[in-house]
């Protein structure tokens, strides 16, 4: 097996009951994605998208199948354990930001280390570490509302990347931005592949897709293609 | 180890939520503040009282016409009781004497006008006529001149030993001693001044004036109540009980009352009174707990409003932090801290209402100001209990929550 293999699907389905009715979101996915890469997932709403990110992403367990993050049985796991992987090996970064908007940028930074169990000092000093990254260390003690979208969403980035994660996982990073501000976030995700980080798009724009190394697209809860971008769009 | 963010975050919300929060708030201060405030004032009472009844003197029992406190059916029943007159409680004392330290006769009368010179008081005076022996049963020290003597009281002389109020109300220049004094247009010659007594309840102990039983029969008693009490003050405090037996006997021969009969007069002791008073003090801190426990019920289910309705406005927030790793716990116990914040915020309103509630009442009933240190921390527990009961429902609710949809949640 190779050591540099992160996320390894097999076969994974998952179905909703709702009613009567039972829904087919992911038929049978099989996927691996190694360290360092930089992958789109792509699909129209309703393709199972959705649901690939949320398996991805350790928010909810596949009916059937499995699923190793890092050699790890994340198909298996309960509640709490999921939560722990999220906490240490996933970084998320949402359309919406998500950021807690009575907290400063520094202590929405800190969060995710508030529940590794970091220490008060260790904490500041690596949330700060994570803002000057994204290049916000002069807006720790601002709140949310006083910034503007992009820096917000540069909070939230700082806040994926503050645990050292294995995967950045990001869902519409730029749905809510306007062009220019999105192309910024796209340059910033650009250098954290560069850095050596594995980054995870999920979107449904061609525009975003494009910047990754890797488009897979979904269709119908299976993998329709999965392929090589020749030609990673720079910024 | 988030606890302190979890409590800024509760400030937070009731900051944000001022009216629903204030509402839910002041019924939690008020609840705490009847538990606080009864136990305030149940404190101050009976410490008060047991000062008092300490200061009376031990080993000391009464005998009288009616018991101290009766009830109506007790009334109706006694109402028929012959007097302890005069003539039986000095035959009483003779035969006791040998037996007690001191057995002193007492009668006394309220509303009386002191008047000297052009100078007087209110109408508020309390006349008691005694003896000497009653000085030492009811603990009376003496300031200046002298106390009754028992030729005061065999030669019907008119002499007078006053309180405190008087001294200063009468005799605001000099000294009182061998002064005239007019009672009842009765002349009387201070032989005595007592030392201050302080209040009870209110009522001062100082506003009074003591005449031989002699002259009080006489002149003063009222009509009606020509009854004497005895005050009988036992040889050492083990003694009590058996001096007592000793006397209900005596007084039993003295009245006439028959083997099979049950006894003339009544008898009690100080811990018999306050133990009456305390039983008293009892039912008012039954009934402040009471109203606060039915108050905090009422905050209790407002705190279970306000955090369900914190837990929905904060789905989204409770979906981040999921993401973000927080365990099942962690969100429990986040919003189970922001409960008893909510909870402690009031408790605490409460708690400094209830302390000036029983202050203030303390102040008016003239008691001891008794801080109930063990109500205070009574109350922050309870306080804790109710954040953690009424909390739960809610923080679980919130660790409930899967986060995916909650992240959805618009």
């Amino acid at each position: 097996m190779n050591n540099d293999i992160i996320i390894n699907i097999e076969d994974v389905a998952k179905t909703y009951q709702m009613g009567a009715e039972t829904v087919h979101a992911l038929r049978s996915v099989s996927l691996q994605i190694r360290k360092n890469e930089y992958i789109a997932i792509m699909g129209p709403s309703g393709s199972g998208k959705s649901t690939m990110m949320n398996i991805v992403g350790c928010l909810d367990t596949p009916t059937k199948g499995t699923y190793l993050f890092e050699n790890e049985n994340v198909a298996t796991m309960n509640d709490n354990e999921l939560a722990d992987i999220r906490n240490r090996k996933i970084g998320f970064v949402f359309q919406t930001f998500n950021l807690l908007a009575r907290a400063s940028t520094l202590k929405n930074v800190e969060l995710p280390l508030v529940y590794a169990g970091v220490k008060k000092d260790e904490r500041q000093q690596r949330a700060f570490a994570a803002l000057e990254s994204v290049g916000l260390q002069d807006r720790t003690h601002h709140k949310p509302n006083e910034l503007s979208g992009g820096q917000r969403q540069r909070v939230a980035i700082a806040r994926a990347l503050v645990t050292k994660p294995s995967i950045i996982l990001a869902d519409e990073p730029t749905g809510n931005l306007d062009s220019k501000t999105g192309v910024e976030i796209m340059r910033l995700f650009g250098e954290l592949w560069k850095n050596g980080n594995t980054v995870i798009l999920v979107t449904h724009e061609e525009d975003i897709a494009r910047h990754a190394h890797r488009i897979v697209r979904i269709r119908d809860g299976m993998i329709e293609s999965d392929t090589i971008n020749p030609s990673p769009a720079e910024v | 180890m988030n606890i302190f963010e979890s409590v800024i975050l509760a400030i937070d919300a009731v900051r944000s939520h001022k009216l629903r929060s204030s509402l839910t708030l002041f019924s939690i201060a008020i609840g705490i503040f009847a538990i606080i405030g009864s136990g305030t004032a149940v404190t101050s009472l009976n410490e008060t009282v047991t000062k008092q009844m300490a200061e009376m003197g031990e080993g000391v029992f009464v005998l009288q016409k009616f018991p101290p406190v009766m009830s109506n059916d007790m009334w109706k029943k006694l109402r028929g009781r012959k007097d302890i007159n005069f003539q039986q409680a000095k035959l009483f004392q003779q035969k006791m004497i040998e037996n007690a330290e001191a057995v002193g006769i007492e009668n006394s009368t309220g509303g009386i006008k002191v008047k000297y010179g052009n100078l007087s008081t209110d109408q508020n005076v309390s006349v008691a006529g005694g003896d000497d022996a009653y000085f030492i049963t009811t603990n009376i020290m003496i300031e200046y001149g002298r106390p009754l003597n028992s030729e005061d009281v065999s030669m019907n002389r008119r002499v007078v030993v006053i309180g405190d109020d008087l001294v200063k109300k009468l005799f605001p220049v000099g000294s009182p001693l061998g002064k005239i004094i007019t009672i009842k247009k009765q002349n009387f010659t201070v032989i005595g001044t007592i030392k201050r007594r302080g209040s009870v309840l209110g009522q001062s102990l100082d506003n009074r004036v003591i005449i031989p039983i002699t002259v009080f029969m006489k002149y003063i008693a009222d009509e009606w109540d020509v009854s004497v009490a005895i005050s009988v003050k036992a040889l050492s405090l083990d003694k009590v009980d058996e001096t007592m037996d000793e006397a209900i006997g005596i007084m039993r021969g003295i009245r006439g009352d028959q083997p099979w009969m049950e006894s003339s007069f009544a008898y009690y002791t100080n811990n018999t009174l306050s133990e009456q008073f305390e039983g008293f003090t009892k039912y008012v801190g039954f009934f402040g707990i009471g109203a606060g426990i039915v108050a905090l019920v009422v905050a209790g289910v407002g705190i279970m409003n306000i955090m369900l309705v914190t837990v929905k406005e904060r789905t989204r927030e409770i979906g981040v932090r999921k993401a973000l790793g927080a365990k099942r716990r962690w969100i429990l116990q986040q919003f189970i801290i922001e409960a008893i914040t909510l909870c402690q915020l009031g408790g605490g309103i409460g708690i400094i209402l209830g302390l000036m509630g029983g202050v203030f009442l303390s102040l008016i009933l003239g008691t001891v100001v008794a801080v109930p240190l063990h109500w205070i921390g009574i109350s922050i527990g309870v306080c804790t209990f109710l954040g953690v009961f009424f909390g739960a429902y809610p923080a679980w609710k919130a660790s409930k929550l899967d986060p995916i949809e909650a992240l959805r949640y618009e």
